[in-house]
């Protein structure tokens, strides 16, 4: 049996297709005009694991755009969506930091269920939309950044919270003569330090994992390390925690109707792009 | 050329966004100047300044007492005074409006309410310093993204018929959600007139803080916006009165201010 999440996330569409393992995965960034192409993506998925859509057992979709997902079984919320993906990717963990595209979450789990979480979709600071406008302001690549900044000799701080204020900052002050990588270790302190508050309304208890787009960023896990005293886990492919969440709950929900004996509702096997959207 | 034995006074208000000087004789405006504050305030005191004086065939000499005001109000080496822009802003509006007794204040990189005396003192202010999405700068940032002239948008904004609700106040997702809307086929109005709610909203939640007290006066650049002045009058539930030139009103209150230090005795 084969199982797929789709996970439409703010910036980022993921796919992944599962039976006992991961089969086959897919990104895809979320651009204002391909939120109509969660078929695409998952066609591409498909089209790694060698499978056609009927192939598929059950289809979950989660993340903030899981309602465009037309073709899926069932919508999850990504928090339990994220606990579920932990739980399998590493076991260990207690504590989810979640940065992604346009929103930033901490989520308590215990046995692969979330117990408590704290998010912020309200404001850009402390999501990967601060990260990927910094770079921006400062010329360098969105994946050099967090490299680039391990090579700071001292942190230049960024006092401005608001997003839009702190790149003037940054620009402000690498117009002033100060070096790409001490402002890029001070962004990374300054996110870090906006994301830890956060999570900290928690109690944050170990392991903890970093996931979303944010853990590709050496510079802000090592800044989140530090606040936390202690080093943090990184799945392999920290983007996909969500959509592999999605997929196993879709399992969980297959064995579940197999066990009582209930038909497992679904969906049309029919790929076609989302009409409506929330 | 003016009367020689008239006396002069200069406001200089050196903002986030722009900046504006005024002159005053006999406690009336006779020039002002609004530039780009650009990168250097030195520069920009200057140019200001001197934009100002020549369009009332004056120069620096001429000036009997000068008072600096605004964010960068210190680069202004030739003030005899510098006074906070609290201070500037409530008299320039007293000056204007002696009825007001709240402003509200739409700058470049904030926006302020301050409330007033009946002696057009300020009582109490709060401002809005920390969050692009309650200032003039989400209005840039929208123009920016729909390609149109800031000075389009509150006329455009009028033509809407069907608001875009924005999901959070921030000016950094507004403007993403902006790009979601426009490839669903959202018209540019609708888009703005979304913004100014969203922008008057976070206004409404700062004069309640405060406390409204009639009359209310817009100041600052955000006032010129003829949408975003009617979206706020909705969203407070009050008319509000709006200076023929809203932007230099702290500079012309600094000017006055000017004129108040030399008339003392």
């Amino acid at each position: 049996m084969y199982f797929a999440g789709v996970d439409i996330g703010s910036r980022m569409t993921k796919v992944v297709i599962m039976n006992e393992a991961i089969l086959a995965s897919f990104v895809a960034s979320t651009g204002p005009e391909q939120r109509k192409l969660a078929h695409k993506v998952m066609e591409e998925a498909l089209a790694q694991a060698g499978l056609s859509f009927d192939d598929i057992t059950y289809v979950v979709a989660t993340g903030y755009g899981r309602i465009n997902v037309p073709f899926a079984d069932k919508q999850i919320t990504e928090i339990s969506c994220h606990a579920r993906g932990i739980g399998y990717l590493l076991p260990t963990a207690r504590t989810v930091i979640d940065v992604g595209g346009q929103d930033c979450k901490a989520i308590k789990v215990k046995k692969g269920r979330p117990v408590d979480f704290v998010m912020n979709d309200k404001c850009a600071a402390g999501t990967g939309r601060f990260l990927e406008l910094m770079a921006e302001g400062l010329g360098v690549k969105l994946e050099d950044m967090g490299r680039l900044s391990l090579a700071a000799k001292s942190k230049v701080m960024i006092s401005n919270t608001c997003t839009v204020f702190a790149e003037q900052e940054a620009v402000a002050k690498l117009s002033e003569g100060a070096s790409v990588e001490d402002l890029l270790a001070g962004i990374h302190e300054a996110i870090a330090t906006r994301i830890y508050s956060m999570a900290s309304r928690l109690k944050i208890e170990k392991d903890v994992a970093i996931t979303g787009g944010g853990a590709k960023n050496i510079g802000l896990v090592r800044a989140l390390e530090a606040k936390l005293g202690y080093p943090v886990l990184i799945p392999p492919e920290p983007l996909l925690t969500g959509a592999v969440g999605a997929a196993l709950l879709g399992k969980d929900a297959a064995q579940q109707a197999m066990k009582s004996g209930l038909p497992l509702v679904k969906s049309e096997r029919r790929l076609q792009e989302a009409k409506f959207f929330a | 050329m003016r009367e020689s034995n008239e006396l002069y006074f200069l406001g200089v208000d050196i903002g986030s966004a722009f900046s504006k000087a005024a002159v005053l004789a006999g406690g009336e405006l006779i020039s002002y100047h609004i530039i780009p504050s650009g990168g250097n305030y030195k520069l920009t005191a200057d140019e200001v300044v001197t934009g100002a004086l020549a369009k009332a065939d004056l120069s620096l000499a001429d000036i009997a007492c000068t008072v600096a005001t605004g964010y960068g109000g210190s680069n202004v080496s030739f003030a005899h005074r510098l006074i906070t822009d609290i201070s500037c802003q409530s008299r320039g509006v007293f000056h204007l409006f002696p009825s007001v007794r709240t402003v509200v204040d739409i700058g470049g990189q904030f926006s302020r309410v301050i409330k007033l005396d009946d002696r057009g003192r300020a009582k109490a202010f709060l401002m809005s310093e920390k969050c692009a999405g309650g200032s003039g700068r989400f209005l840039q940032i929208i123009a920016h993204v729909l390609q149109i002239d800031l000075k389009e948008i509150g006329p455009l904004s009028l033509k809407s018929k069907n608001k875009i609700n924005f999901n959070t106040g921030c000016a950094v997702f507004s403007e993403t959600e902006a790009l979601s809307r426009i490839a669903e086929g959202a018209a540019t109005e609708d888009i703005l007139a979304g913004v100014h709610r969203a922008l008057a909203a976070k206004i409404q939640n700062l004069v309640e803080r405060l406390g409204i007290e009639q009359d209310v006066a817009l100041t600052g650049g955000g006032a010129k916006d003829i949408g975003l002045v009617r979206s706020i009058e909705d969203t407070l539930k009050v008319n509000t009165l709006v200076p023929e030139e809203p932007q230099i009103v702290a500079a012309l209150g600094a000017a006055l201010i000017a004129e108040d230090t030399k008339n003392r005795p």
